[in-house]
Formats: structure tokens, C-alpha cells, sequence
């Protein structure tokens, strides 16, 4: 089965939501596809209860009220649990495919968000390590605390109201760590100052943990995890860490789940596919570049590919929802793009760019790797067989670790390694993007592969 | 409430809930052994991303538990 | 470089480097020059195949044998570290005209000193019961091996860094200087490089490197796409192709030809190729041709219908008008060498083409004639 529409809008999160809404309130025919039960993305998962979600989100309104616009417009028709596992032009359309539809478009808006970063460290395996976005996932989507007594460390804004959240719903904090320096809040203190809710937002968070009385420290990381006897998370170590991520000194600290994130990585994966041009941001992850219409820039004339939200760029939700509207509004070639609309975005990447200022990810992590520390999970490929590569084969970057050890050829395709990969080689453009690029998006058997009618 | 299997064993979970939300709820944190060592995985990113937390579901092996939702009368196990 | 090289090699993968390494063993400096990293070309976009089986009776088949007998011994001389595997082949036929056209080929490839053994239903089973019951014929190349490419380049290439060579990797060639008809070295963006002996090492780039010498090689990318399932349990234990595959080889079909290979490997995955198709260099993934790959694999193992794919890759195989290997000195221009345009068998073929090519450089008496793979053979072409 072939559907066709004038706009297809791929993943349903802020930046998508919105590109669907504007799009459609200007007149044009939406398909929305998202891989979820709802509609939300990561920033508004919810369980689909009403007085659940109010409770776990602190400003689930807006979400719900924009969640609804989408599935109440008659212009838009919502694909859910939809999952899009390759996507190429054919014939000057745009194909993707999911397990029971063909999608054809000639204009995509391309809003499948971000993920976690994760950085290896000794014991990252181990059950009980999981991101702070899962944490946040299980909270959000399933109601359920991730453990016992949680560690939630890394660095990033995100840190604060996933342990907010724990802790407002009975789960116990053991520490929140932020690797970044206190006084280096200072650096982005005149942006932060401009954009109030953030500050509101963020005070609400050390208000709920200083209720309860959870410990938050500035300085420290979660060099190492270790497992007890059943083979699960039993303790961390703490360490306190300079500037550069060096360790200065550490102690230990038990609890049964660790929630790290070291903000986040755009998921980028169709780009590749579709010859779409990316570049590498200044915090080393790929992104799809955009013009000032949010459109990406590819060799086709007959088709229109958008970009928005965090695949353009870690930016938040702020962000996204204004790349969403002025690229719903683009692709439906609709000449009302307000200057207004276009001024929101500006602050939105200003306070963006300053927040990525404020939590860097030093290289002083690759001290805390030994040699048996995987790098890559999929493949259980270590630190040492790595730095063989490097050392004794002539592996210059990524692309040669991985054809020469198999780093980042597993399931996850290099999702979770990659980028940790490309900064052990202090890889360039051209490896990083190569690296982001996956042509089967998610896997299909091979049954299903070979229906006929596929395109 | 419903029921599903967890390596033969029925547990309860709540409908809506994911297959990994429903496993630690249950206190079930361990979701295959890996290929070459044999170390035990669990849930790791929560959102599909990363292919940790695989499980065989209904006799489907490489299922992912954090984006599969919890059925009754759902046959989940450990992969191997 | 502090000595001027007795040869540069422009192009770092298994063949040049394999080149390279049997300059080497015959006491020559050598510096490898490549505008990538080691084996970033199509060395790295293959399965390793080492195979007998694919050809037929001719030069290539020869070079076939001496090339699988050199890998085993490579394997010992650098101390492996490749994964060398005698995978063995199992080709079958499924039409009674392919039945009769594969046991045509063995006996004839027998005659040649290939090892083949036309075998039925129940030993075919055996040797691999996932396959569909309705195929009954097929042979078993005992001799068909496998290696990891990327590894075994790059040790190759350690070896011979330790004996004294030299590889400058992000190097591009932009020139080749000629002197009264003879070459005297190249030009890059890292440098001018001089020495007396060339070797157009360069696959599937190869024509434009003899171009900037102001010579002629008419080799050509065919694109090729393999797929590659999640690990699973083993399920494959050979590799495992239709006897149509021979045919595809040696077509001259510019339009998409589809033959799966099957096999299984020692990380778990299933590797299905080998599609071949003329559209230049020709960037992004055809659906349609995987999932012809995938039907013909089904065909082959019903079983594989439930394997879930997890990726799909694309290479350019360098190919010369009548599919063989260029192999030998330039007609035109004294001490430039040419050694390309391998296609598919490139990994299967890099130490007899080596051996071949370095015999030739020294003068020496080879175990085979190189007549057939001389570039002279399109010198008539080019006076068209």
C-alpha cells in the first residue's frame, strides 16, 4: 500500500508537532509518522493517563494542548507505531518504508529528535548503568522508578529534572553529580538571565531536590561502575574531576542504578540516505544543515527536505518547536513566516549554544578507560583491542577502527559508540558523518525485505 | 493488571507499560547475555536506540523491551 | 623519505600493498602512497572472498590457484592475524540446465587442478542442512577460503613498515612524471616523490591515475551491494552460491545482475551478496536490488526469511572490458606498472597478481605467463 502526501513530517515530538500544525493550518495535506504509542516524542512521553502525566511532567499543558491541535486537525493524519526502516528517492520522490506502508512525498520534514550521549567508562555494561533518559522514559511512559537508589550523573541541563522527577515520585536519589564546574554557570549567566522560564524551570528542580534532601555536586563524574555477585550494579565510583575530566580524587557510593547522560546526539541516520548535507556542530555531533526556511540542502529539485528541532542541533524544546513552525510553514510554501517567529528561534540557538558552553565534555574521560573497557557494546570491543588498531594496524580514524575491529558494527549500528569512537581519533568531518550514516534505519527480516511491491 | 511470562515464570505488569518497565518492576533486571562474553545486559537508553535490552518475545528473538509494549499472556525470555 | 624509493605504489589496498609486500621480500625500498588510509577503497567493501570455484577454465582460473596457495602461505609468513579460513564453497544448481552447465565447469576446472566434488541431495545436505530441500545437485570446493581484507592489508602493510617501507596515507597523486618515455616518479599534495619504478595500484580508480601519465587503462566501477543480518546462531557453515553467479561474473550485461552468496560468518552475521551493476559510481542504496538479494537468499535457505537485516553496504569493483585483471608494465611508458581492475576477486587474486607483477619488475620467470593480463591488450582499442 502506497500513501501518499503533500508534506510527510517524520518523528512526533516538538519540532514535529509543530512543523504538522503550522503546515497543515496553511493549507496543506501532513502525514505525521512516529514510531511511538503517542504522540510526544521524548520530551512529552507520557502514559496516556490523563492524571499520571500531569503529575509526572511539571508543564505537561503545553504538550497536551499541542498533541491534541495535531490529532484534532483534519488536515493531518497521524501514523503511530510506525517505525520507518529505510528511506532513498525514487523516481524524484521521496520513499519510506515501514513493515506495512510505503510512504511517498515530495516534501519531508525530517524531526526525529536526539538520544542520550553515553561516554564509556569501566562497567558502563553493566545492568544497572542506564542513561538518564531511560530513567526519565521509564518515569514518563511507564510510571516506574528505575531503582532503589539511583545515582543520576553526567552533565547537561537534563540531569536536574529527571532527578526531580524521581525524587518527587518517592524514588531515592543517592547524588546527583554534574561534571561541570558551579562557577562556570557564570560563562552563560547572560543568556540564562534572558531567558527567565529557564530559570524558573531550573530553580523548581534544586527546590524538589533540596526538599529532599538530595545532594547535588558540581565537579564530579561516575568514573567507574562495579557489579556485586548477581552481576548488577552494586556501587560507583565518584570522582571529583578538574576542567579537563582528570581525576583529582574518588570515593564509592552504592546504589542499584546509575543514570548517565552526557547531553545529547541528534539522530541523523535517514540523512545519509537521502544525500542530505550534514556537517559536524561544535560539539562534535553531526547535524543536518539548514537554511533560514529550515530546508536542507540536496542535489534534487523536484523534492524539498526540512530539518527541525535537535537533528539541526541540540537546542531544546523552545528551539524545536520554532525550527518546527517556520519549517511547517516553508514546506507548505506559505509566505507568513513572521519575523517574530524568526526572532524566537535566534534566542532559542543563543541560549542553546550558551548551554553547550556551560556543560562541555572534556577529553580527560579517555582517562578513566582501561584496557578491558568496552568501547563499543554491541560488539564487546575493548579500549586495548582498539588502540591496537591504531597503533599496530595504521587505523587512522572510525571508519578504519571499525572495519579493522568491528567497533560500532553491531546492532545499534554505532548509534551509542560512534561518536566516542570519532573522538578517540579525534576523527574529522568526513568520518564523522560517514560514521552517523545508517541506510537500514532499524532492522527487518529478510522475509520482509523481500516483498514484492517494496520500491 | 495483566499477566505475561518472564523464562516461564507469570508476573503482573500494568497495560501501557513497556516490557522493560514491566521486567523492573518485577525486579528483573537482566535481559540477555552477550554473544561473545556471555556478561549479563539490561535496559541501557530506554528509547530503542541502543539494542541492549533484547529479549526474545513471543518466540522473536533481537526484540527490543523498551520500546515493545506489555501484552497479557505476552512469552518473554531471556536472550542467549 | 630520507632515500629515494626503488618503488612507489599508489594505491593502499590489497593490491598494492600485497605488491608492496613482495617488493619487499625481494629487497627493494618501497613507499606506498594512498589519498585515503589503508584499504578505505573497495578492499574493505568485500566479503574476502578467495574462490576457485567462480571461474572457469583460463589465465585467471591459474592465477586463482597460486593466489588461494600464496594466502595460506602469507598467513604463516606475516603470522596470520587475518582470519585466513578454508570456508570451502558449496555451488548449486537448481534448473537441470544448470545442473548440466556446473558439471560441465568442474570437470573441466578438475582437468586444471581444481579440487571439486559434484555431490547430490543427501551429502549437500549434510554439509548444509538449512538449505532448500528442493535443491538436489551441487558441487564442493574444498579449496574456496576466506579472509578478513581490511586486516590483512593492514598487516601486510605492518610488515612492511617493519622491514623499512614507507606508506603516507592522505596522500592524492596529482601527477606522474615521465622523462623521454620512461617514469621518474610522482607528484602529490604531500610532496614529489621520485623513483624509478610506478605501480598503478589504484582499483577502481586506476584509469584516472594512467591518465595522468597520459596513458590508457579502460577499467570502470561495477557496483555491488552486500547485505549483512544481526548474529544469529550458525546457521551457514560454507559459502554458499547458485551456479547462475558464474554466469553474472563474466557477463557483460551493463543492466543489474543478482546471484546471492551466502555465508555465514565468525562474528555471527550472514553475509549476502553479490549483486553487480554498471551505473558508474552511482551513490545511495537501490531497494530493488536487495530485495532481489533477499528473495534469492530465501531460495537458497528458507530459514533466513525469519533473519533480521541490520545493514547493507556498497562497493565499486574495478572491471576491464573482457573481466580480467590488468597485470604488467604500460605499453607506452617504460617502469610504470599497472595492477587493477580485479572486479569481485581482488582479495581471492592479490598475491599471485603480486607475485606476477613483482616477477615481472625483477625479471623474472613467474609461475604463470602474464601475457593475458597485459595492458598492452587495449592498445588497440585505443587506436579506435
Amino acid at each position: 500500500m502506497i500513501i501518499n502526501h503533500q508534506i510527510l513530517v517524520l518523528g512526533g515530538g516538538p519540532a514535529g508537532l509543530n512543523a504538522a500544525k503550522y503546515a497543515a493550518n496553511a493549507g496543506a495535506d501532513v502525514g505525521l509518522i512516529d514510531s511511538g504509542v503517542r504522540l510526544g516524542g521524548q520530551y512529552w512521553r507520557h502514559t496516556g493517563d490523563i492524571s499520571v502525566d500531569h503529575a509526572m511532567h511539571h508543564n505537561f499543558d503545553q504538550g497536551s494542548l499541542l498533541i491534541d491541535a495535531v490529532l484534532t486537525n483534519p488536515q493531518i493524519k497521524v501514523y503511530l507505531e510506525c517505525q520507518i526502516w529505510s528511506v532513498s528517492i525514487v523516481n524524484d520522490s521521496i520513499v519510506l518504508r515501514s513493515l506495512f506502508q510505503i510512504f511517498q512525498t515530495q516534501k519531508l520534514i525530517i524531526a526525529t529528535g536526539a538520544y542520550d550521549r553515553s561516554i564509556p567508562f569501566p562497567g558502563w555494561d553493566i545492568p544497572g548503568v542506564i542513561t538518564a533518559g531511560a530513567a526519565q522514559a521509564l518515569l514518563k511512559g511507564s510510571g516506574v522508578i528505575a531503582g532503589k537508589n539511583i545515582v543520576v550523573a553526567g552533565t547537561g541541563p537534563f540531569l536536574l529534572p529527571v532527578a526531580a522527577g524521581i525524587s518527587r515520585h518517592g524514588g531515592n536519589i543517592v547524588g546527583v553529580l554534574e561534571a561541570a564546574y558551579k562557577t562556570s554557570w557564570v560563562k552563560g549567566i547572560t543568556t540564562l538571565i534572558r531567558s527567565p522560564f529557564k530559570i524558573v524551570e531550573g530553580f523548581g528542580y534544586i527546590k524538589t531536590l533540596r526538599k529532599n534532601k538530595v545532594e547535588l555536586r558540581f565537579g564530579h563524574a561516575v568514573t567507574a561502575a562495579h557489579a556485586g555477585a548477581d552481576g548488577l550494579l552494586e556501587s560507583v565510583t565518584v570522582a571529583n574531576i578538574d576542567r579537563n575530566f582528570n581525576v583529582k580524587s574518588t570515593y564509592s557510593l552504592k546504589c542499584d542504578v546509575a543514570a548517565i547522560s552526557w547531553g545529547f546526539t541528534p539522530d541523523t541516520s535517514i540523512a545519509g540516505a537521502l544525500d542530505v548535507r550534514q556537517r559536524v556542530n561544535h560539539d562534535g555531533s553531526v547535524i543536518i544543515e539548514v537554511d533560514d526556511d529550515q530546508r536542507a540542502i540536496q542535489s534534487n529539485a523536484l523534492i524539498e527536505i526540512y530539518a527541525a528541532g535537535e537533528s539541526t542541533g541540540i537546542g531544546g524544546s523552545e528551539l524545536a518547536l520554532a525550527e518546527g513552525a517556520i519549517a511547517g510553514l516553508a514546506a507548505a510554501h506559505d509566505p507568513g513566516i513572521s519575523n517574530q517567529l524568526r526572532k524566537l528561534r535566534r534566542r532559542a540557538q543563543k541560549f542553546a549554544h550558551t548551554l553547550s558552553k556551560v556543560y562541555p565534555v572534556a577529553s580527560g574521560w579517555q582517562s578513566w578507560l582501561t584496557s578491558e573497557t568496552l568501547i563499543c557494546r554491541c560488539e564487546e570491543v575493548t579500549y586495548q583491542t582498539v588502540r591496537e588498531a591504531a597503533e599496530e594496524l595504521g587505523a587512522i580514524d572510525a571508519r578504519g577502527a571499525k572495519l579493522m575491529t568491528r567497533c560500532g558494527m553491531g546492532m545499534c549500528q554505532g548509534r551509542i559508540c560512534g561518536r566516542s569512537i570519532s573522538d578517540l581519533f579525534d576523527g574529522n568531518q568526513v568520518d564523522r558523518i560517514q560514521f552517523a550514516s545508517r541506510p537500514i534505519i532499524t532492522p527487518i527480516t529478510l522475509g520482509e525485505l523481500a516483498q514484492e511491491g517494496l520500491l | 493488571m495483566i499477566t505475561f511470562t518472564f523464562n516461564g515464570v507469570e508476573l503482573f505488569a500494568i497495560s501501557g507499560q513497556s516490557v522493560s518497565a514491566a521486567l523492573l518492576t518485577n525486579n528483573e533486571r537482566i535481559t540477555r547475555y552477550t554473544r561473545i562474553n556471555n556478561s549479563p545486559r539490561g535496559l541501557f537508553c530506554g528509547i530503542g536506540v541502543c539494542f541492549d535490552c533484547l529479549l526474545i518475545i513471543d518466540g522473536k528473538p533481537n526484540q527490543r523491551g523498551c520500546i515493545t509494549m506489555v501484552q497479557s499472556g505476552m512469552t518473554v525470555e531471556i536472550q542467549k | 623519505m630520507k632515500n629515494n624509493p626503488d618503488a612507489i605504489i599508489i594505491g593502499a589496498g590489497v593490491i598494492g600493498v600485497s605488491t608492496a609486500l613482495e617488493l619487499t621480500s625481494a629487497g627493494l625500498k618501497v613507499l606506498i602512497l594512498d589519498r585515503g588510509s589503508v584499504a578505505s577503497g573497495t578492499t574493505s567493501a568485500g566479503e574476502g572472498n578467495i574462490l576457485v570455484s567462480d571461474k572457469e577454465p583460463g589465465p585467471e582460473l591459474d592465477l586463482a590457484l597460486r593466489s588461494r596457495n600464496a594466502w595460506f602461505e602469507l598467513d604463516e609468513a606475516i603470522g596470520g592475524g587475518f582470519e585466513l579460513e578454508a570456508k570451502c564453497g558449496v555451488v548449486v544448481a537448481r534448473t537441470e540446465l544448470g545442473v548440466g552447465k556446473l558439471r560441465r565447469l568442474t570437470t573441466a576446472q578438475r582437468q586444471h587442478g581444481i579440487t571439486a566434488h559434484d555431490i547430490c541431495s543427501d551429502e549437500l545436505h549434510e554439509l548444509e542442512p538449512n538449505l532448500s530441500p528442493s535443491i538436489e545437485y551441487g558441487t564442493y570446493y574444498p579449496q574456496d577460503a576466506q579472509c578478513q581484507p581490511m586486516l590483512a592489508t593492514a598487516r601486510m602493510l605492518s610488515s612492511i613498515k617493519n622491514r623499512g617501507g614507507e606508506f603516507i596515507s592522505g596522500a592524492t597523486v596529482t601527477g606522474i612524471l615521465v622523462q623521454g618515455g620512461r617514469v621518474s616518479g610522482v607528484v602529490t599534495n604531500r610532496g614529489r616523490f621520485s623513483a624509478p619504478v610506478v605501480i598503478n595500484a589504484a582499483g577502481t580508480w586506476a584509469g584516472p591515475i594512467a591518465e595522468l601519465a597520459g596513458s590508457y587503462l579502460p577499467i570502470a566501477p561495477r557496483r555491488g551491494f552486500i547485505l549483512v543480518s544481526v548474529p544469529t546462531r550458525p546457521l551457514i557453515f560454507h559459502k554458499v552460491y547458485d551456479a547462475d553467479y558464474v554466469a553474472n561474473v563474466a557477463s557483460n550485461n551493463s543492466d543489474l545482475q543478482t546471484s546471492a552468496v551466502v555465508e555465514g560468518t565468525k562474528s555471527g552475521t550472514i553475509l549476502i551478496g553479490a549483486s553487480r551493476e554498471r551505473v558508474g559510481f552511482r551513490t545511495g542504496i537501490d531497494f530493488t536490488v536487495l530485495r532481489i538479494l533477499a528473495q534469492q537468499a530465501i531460495e537458497l535457505f528458507p530459514i533466513l526469511s525469519d533473519i533480521q537485516l541490520l545493514r547493507a553496504y556498497r562497493g565499486f569493483r574495478p572491471y576491464a572490458p573482457d573481466h580480467l585483471p590488468v597485470i604488467g608494465e604500460d605499453p607506452g611508458i617504460r617502469g610504470l606498472w599497472h595492477n587493477a581492475g580485479h572486479e569481485g576477486a581482488g582479495i581471492g587474486l592479490a598475491p599471485g597478481s603480486a607475485q606476477l607483477l613483482s616477477d615481472g619488475i625483477l625479471g623474472k620467470s613467474s609461475f604463470m605467463s602474464s601475457d593475458a593480463f597485459s595492458p598492452s591488450r587495449f592498445t588497440a582499442e585505443l587506436a579506435k
